[in-house]
């Protein structure tokens, strides 16, 4: 009896201490943030296992050179989402973690102070990145990140289907009208669209506001000057409005997740899709048809592109280890790291990068052609509203387009939501 | 004859040292050490449940409770005390009444559909016994499927262009019905509703299935024998027979509507524009998209309170009809 006292009661103490404390890490252990020569690396569900394994063989070269051992953590995007504040505030949190850099993402990390102040650093290490890129992760006049990588949306199109039906690529809304109306005609789908994930629809408003009120226009709206319920942004809403209704986005494009809709134009299907730049991606791998990329055009004239920044490394201001979390992140700021996202990834470094004698598909090169001059100041980009806007506007903003293709809403209505959502 | 002798009392047992030294024995023969150790080991034994059931149910509630009357928005380690603000807002969200109204379609449509249907099939195949093992795993099947698997295998049939519900309605003539089942708000909550029912029709099935089994057939038979026909035997005999496990499953299929969230979650996130929102979607939304952890969880809470009394409701119910006599 007594013997059984004994284990029962030493049972149910463990449990309870096990369950109370948690994990915790010990010095050495290969369960928690990185010690001297370690860093633990937190990113973003990678889509599949071989990029996983690029990824690591791209950081054994870090680690080869600088003698940091580099262990990638990987966490789907809503866990992420969930976790990552907590994560950031344990003992054996990352070190440097991967992610996104608004004001919702980044922004609110640094708030709260869970990131690590990278101003002095930029300085010392000379970090070579976009003017555009780099106030993206400047928050309250401090630095915090290094942007990851650029994303531009446009609008995608099938040089072939255009080409046979006479069509030139569209520079104006009324040249993308009409050759709406011609595809139509053709019995194909002018645009493939989904806004099943309600993601997709905010990159409508963004594309087609950036092209109508340009970058300054903007500007105006994020900083409040202009309002969200102003005409630009109706007669921007009554576009899509207008091509929902005339079927020039498919039929019931709510009804449509994002992979539907992406296999609508590799397939042929539809001749154009409004997308962002890491389309660039499937089309190298899924499409059998050259496709052309354009910014999406204005009322009156030639369009810019939305441009938006990824998720990019950040460092956590519990680490153990800043010098060893600079030098990684000295590592992804350097031209080499970002021509391998290049050749590997097909993504857009925030940084000029020399692509000559990389191979790179055609489409991208001219992408980060225009980008490069772009950004150093030979034309303008917009912005992609929802990396910009707090998570209540973007809720407001993706529910409001789909209340628009689904006919819930007017134009002016879901301004005036937007314009709420945006004093919240 | 004689009568046979009654059997002699057992022999008292004779007093230990110990249990003298003790003091006096409990009208159940049972010494007050012994009740004593007794109820020390009975302690012992339960506190590994105790403490489970205190670190993973109490404390989560009552953090939970905490969380309502502040305002943590997930970043701030001291979040302000807010009182019943969240209360208040809740009172005054329109978007938290339209989710609820859509809960209440779910609970209505999502009980009603499943214990009709199950019940149904369940009476059809009463008396089958051939293929009888079949019939039971393919209707149940669905049930045991991974939400998250049947949620994106519906979408493939809802889809407007390529699903396979919009082609069979063309391929019968009906192509002027079809749709983006799940785009249109108009049908959209129905849709997800429909798959909600297809895979819990297969868990009444099976236990009103194993309810039918236990039934008194020699009553149903008397009934017959008496004139009643099959409506009558079915409502006077066989159902008062099964009340309680039909009450029971209806209990876990109500229950299951006030808390649903992850069929509506994988098959719309809610929309399009809030068409499809229920209660477990806006608290979720509130919570992690919204980092509005607080008010995420005073909806979390008011969902529990809802359904607790429903619960109690059903269980009562359930063992009346059981000290009743009914039941299979």
């Amino acid at each position: 009896m007594r013997s059984s006292s004994k284990v029962l009661v030493t049972s149910a103490v463990c449990l309870l201490a096990t369950a109370c404390t948690g994990q915790s890490a010990s010095p050495g252990d290969d369960g928690g943030g990185g010690g001297g020569d370690s860093l633990v690396y937190l990113v973003e569900q990678l889509e599949d296992a071989d990029s996983l394994n690029r990824l690591e063989d791209h950081l054994a070269d870090f680690t080869e050179s600088s003698g940091i051992e580099v262990e990638v953590q990987q966490l789907d995007v809503d866990t992420m989402r969930t976790v990552l504040q907590t994560r950031l505030r344990a003992e054996d949190g990352p070190d440097v973690i991967s992610w996104g850099s608004g004001p919702s993402f980044a922004g609110a990390l640094a708030e709260a102070g869970l990131l690590y102040d990278l101003t002095e650093a930029y300085e010392e290490n000379g970090w070579e990145v976009y003017d555009f890129a780099k106030e993206r992760v400047t928050y309250d006049g401090r630095i915090h990140g290094i942007p990851g990588e650029m994303e531009t949306v446009g609008l995608f199109y099938n040089t072939q289907v255009l080409s046979d039906l006479g069509i030139e690529p569209p520079r104006t809304l009324d040249d993308l009208r009409a050759a709406c109306q011609a595809v139509s005609e053709a019995g194909l789908i002018p645009m493939a669209f989904g806004d099943q994930d309600a993601w997709p629809g905010s990159h409508l408003l963004s594309m087609a506001l950036s092209s109508a009120v340009g970058p300054d226009g903007m500007e105006a709206l994020f900083s409040g000057e202009r309002s969200w319920d102003s005409p630009e942004v109706v007669d921007a809403l009554t576009f899509w409005q207008e091509a929902n209704q005339n079927g020039w986005l498919g039929e019931s494009p709510v009804s449509i997740d994002y992979d539907t809709m992406t296999s609508l134009y590799l397939s042929g299907e539809a001749a154009m899709i409004p997308t962002g730049s890491w389309f660039i991606n499937d089309l190298a791998v899924g499409a059998d048809f050259e496709s052309g990329y354009v910014p999406f055009p204005a009322p009156d004239g030639e369009g810019v592109f939305a441009a938006g920044l990824g998720s990019g490394p950040l460092i956590s201001a519990n680490t153990d280890n800043p010098e060893g979390a600079i030098e990684l992140l000295d590592f992804f700021a350097s031209e080499e790291h970002g021509q391998w996202s290049v050749e590997n990834l097909q993504t857009i470094p925030p940084r000029p990068v020399d692509t000559e004698g990389l191979d790179v598909e055609p489409l991208l090169a001219q992408v980060l052609e225009d980008v490069s001059s772009l950004s150093e100041g030979g034309g303008e980009l917009g912005y992609n509203i929802d990396v910009l806007m707090s998570e209540a506007f973007n809720e407001a903003m993706f529910d409001g387009i789909q209340a628009l293709l689904t006919g819930q809403s007017t134009p002016a209505e879901v301004a005036a939501a937007l314009q709420a959502a945006s004093q919240q | 004859m004689t009568a046979a002798p009654a059997p002699a009392a057992a022999p008292p047992l004779p007093e230990t040292g110990r249990s003298r030294r003790r003091g006096r024995r409990t009208q159940s023969g049972v010494s007050e050490a012994t009740r004593r150790q007794q109820a020390r080991l009975g302690v012992l034994l339960v506190a590994p449940a105790v403490v489970l059931m205190a670190v993973f149910l109490v404390f989560p509630v009552l953090n939970a409770v905490y969380y309502v009357f502040v305002d943590f928005d997930g970043l701030d380690t001291t979040p302000p005390w807010v009182g019943l603000a969240n209360f208040t807002e809740l009172a005054q969200d329109r978007q938290m009444w339209a989710a609820a109204w859509n809960n209440l379609i779910w609970i209505v449509l999502g009980t009603a559909g499943p214990l009709v249907l199950g019940t149904g099939l369940a009476l059809l195949l009463w008396g089958v016994r051939r293929g009888s093992t079949f019939y039971r795993v393919v209707f149940f099947l669905p049930y045991v499927l991974p939400q998250v698997a049947v949620g994106v295998v519906w979408g493939w049939i809802y889809a407007p262009t390529r699903g396979w519900l919009n082609r069979g309605l063309e391929a019968v003539g009906l192509g002027e019905v079809t749709r983006g089942w799940l785009g249109d708000p108009d049908t959209a909550l129905y849709a997800v509703l429909g798959t909600a029912i297809w895979t819990a029709t297969g868990f009444v099935f099976v236990i009103v299935l194993s309810a039918l089994r236990n039934v008194a057939t020699e009553l149903v038979d008397a009934a017959m024998l008496d004139g009643a026909n099959y409506r009558q035997r079915l409502r006077s005999v066989v159902l008062p027979q099964i009340m309680p496990v039909f009450l029971m499953v209806t209990a876990l299929t109500l229950i299951g509507g006030f808390a649903v969230f992850d069929i509506v979650f994988v098959m719309t996130g809610g929309g399009p524009a809030n068409a499809t929102e229920v209660l477990g979607t806006y608290a979720y939304s509130n919570a992690f998209q919204l980092s509005r952890i607080s008010y995420g969880t005073t909806l979390a809470l008011v969902v529990t309170a809802l359904a607790v009394p429903v619960a109690v409701w059903l269980n009562r119910l359930q063992r009346r009809a059981s000290s009743e006599g009914l039941g299979a």
